[in-house]
């Protein structure tokens, strides 16, 4: 009954080919996924028309409040916006935005970031975190790799902006952001009035001075305390403010007045922008409301959109814009 | 010395060093040996903080061909050198850093680069 033998190997097969190990797979497969991830982060240089780090010293000073609020005034500009909060440890930035308790979308191994208020794209290392209480305690390499292989592989799509909130008081973090994107625009240095604080900024200048990325400037956060009162429109009123001063304030015709007292001494962000010869991006009050907002994940300048701190953020982030569309303005000659 | 630092004016790139003009008059010239052997970057800055890695910077920055380097304005106050060979190419050099050059005194200002400590 036994027809001719029935090969399964057609004529054209050679011998079996050796197939490359498990091992060189693995590589192989690395080598690539680093290639694509090298291309990613080109294109996103392209992509992302403008690049912003904030950064300062010290913790608690308002990086994460002026990243979100700088990102939210850029969307309410009509501007496309992300916003990359890179703090492992003690991220903010999703709760801030009212997204707190987002996971990492990912999709065709892209990750595609959750949109927050007026359309923010937001991508936080908090969306890794398994609950919210555990922080990821990566150190050292691992941590900036996982930074590295995040900005690569986050989805962003077209963005006008994209701001980077930092951790406070390192400098692996911004070196390895500014190393793997390329074209950063430049960094924008949050202080407080406090002398300590100032300290720190100054360092934090000397810093931006290693990367390749130039400072836009320093932004005083909480600087002096805004009263809001009512008194019959056109009411001239005066407040006793700390160190004896008096502040005159006038009620508009909705019979509102605001004062803005200084709490610390003031006018220190300004003095170390002068001393080093950088741009004084605006000073921000100190304001109950921001903390609220970043409990409720509805920013103040989103709440509030006329009110004092909202203002005073729109100066600072016209300042930032200013300096960023500015070609040089030393006049120096280059020949 | 920030206080007494006059305006730079005019940069003139030669064939091997700057020429430095400054708004009260003074000029000054820079080799370009100097200019990236005192190159502030991450990578740079910390070579100079032993006499012996700062000898070996100035002896790879020597062994470079002379090149022009583009030149280009940061802000309103720092310079970057692009070097086309390949030389480091990262350095935000603030005026200050330049003025210290000029007038041949230590562009670190005698401090030693700390990284990841600020
Ligand atoms: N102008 C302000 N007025 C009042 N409270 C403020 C102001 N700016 C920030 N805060 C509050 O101070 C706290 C710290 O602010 P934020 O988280 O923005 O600082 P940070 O520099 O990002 O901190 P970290 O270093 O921990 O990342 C928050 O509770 C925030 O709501
Ligand atoms: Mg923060």
């Amino acid at each position: 009954m036994a027809g001719p033998p029935v090969s399964t190997h057609t004529p054209s097969d050679g011998p079996a080919p050796e197939g490359p190990s498990a091992d060189q797979q693995r590589q192989m497969e690395q080598a690539y996924a680093q290639m694509k991830r090298k291309m990613a982060m080109q294109s996103l240089g392209k992509r992302i028309k403008h690049k912003i780090m904030v950064l300062s010293g010290k913790g608690g000073v308002g990086k994460s409040t002026v990243s979100t609020g700088l990102a939210l005034a850029l969307a309410q500009q009509g501007h496309r916006v992300g916003i990359l909060d890179i703090d492992i440890t003690g991220p903010n930035v999703p709760k801030m935005m009212g997204l707190d308790g987002r996971r990492l979308h990912v999709e065709e191994g892209r990750i595609h970031p959750a949109q927050g208020h007026l359309g923010v794209k937001v991508i936080s290392m908090a969306f890794l975190l398994d609950d919210d209480d555990t922080p990821v305690v990566w150190r050292g390499p691992i941590k900036l790799g996982a930074i590295q292989q995040f900005i690569g592989d986050v989805e962003w799509g077209d963005l006008d902006y994209l701001v980077i909130d930092f951790p406070p008081g390192t400098s692996d973090e911004p070196l390895t952001v500014a190393q793997s994107l390329p074209d950063i625009d430049g960094m924008v240095i949050v202080t407080t009035p406090q002398d300590v604080a100032l300290l720190d900024s100054r360092k934090s200048i000397g810093f931006a001075e290693s990367l390749k990325v130039p400072v836009l400037g320093v932004v005083e956060n909480m600087s002096g305390y805004t009263l809001h009162g009512r008194a019959p429109a056109g009411t001239e009123v005066q407040i006793a403010g700390p160190g004896g001063r008096t502040h005159t304030a006038t009620a508009d015709d909705d019979g509102s007045f605001h004062v803005t007292l200084d709490l610390f001494k003031q006018g220190g962000g300004a003095a170390t922008a002068e001393e080093f010869g950088i741009p004084f991006l605006g000073a921000l009050p100190f304001d109950p409301g921001f903390v609220r907002g970043g409990d409720d994940g509805v920013h103040r300048i989103v709440s509030d959109p006329e009110g004092a701190s909202s203002v005073a953020f729109g100066k600072v982030v016209a300042a930032v814009q200013a300096q960023i569309g500015q070609a040089s303005s030393t006049g120096l000659e280059i020949v | 010395m920030s206080e007494a630092m006059p305006t730079l004016t005019r940069l003139e790139r030669r064939q091997v060093d700057l020429h430095l003009t400054y708004d009260d008059g003074s000029e000054f010239t820079v080799s370009y040996d100097d200019v990236r052997h005192a190159c502030p970057c991450a990578k740079c800055a910390p070579s100079r903080n032993d006499d012996e890695s700062s000898k070996l910077l100035r002896r790879q920055v020597e062994a470079l061909p002379p090149v022009k380097p583009t030149v280009r304005t940061v802000g309103n106050y720092a310079l970057t050198f692009e070097w086309e060979d390949g030389g480091c190419s990262s350095g935000i050099y603030r005026f200050e850093r330049l003025w210290a050059l000029a007038n041949r005194q230590d562009p670190d200002g005698g401090k030693p680069y700390v990284h990841g400590a600020w």
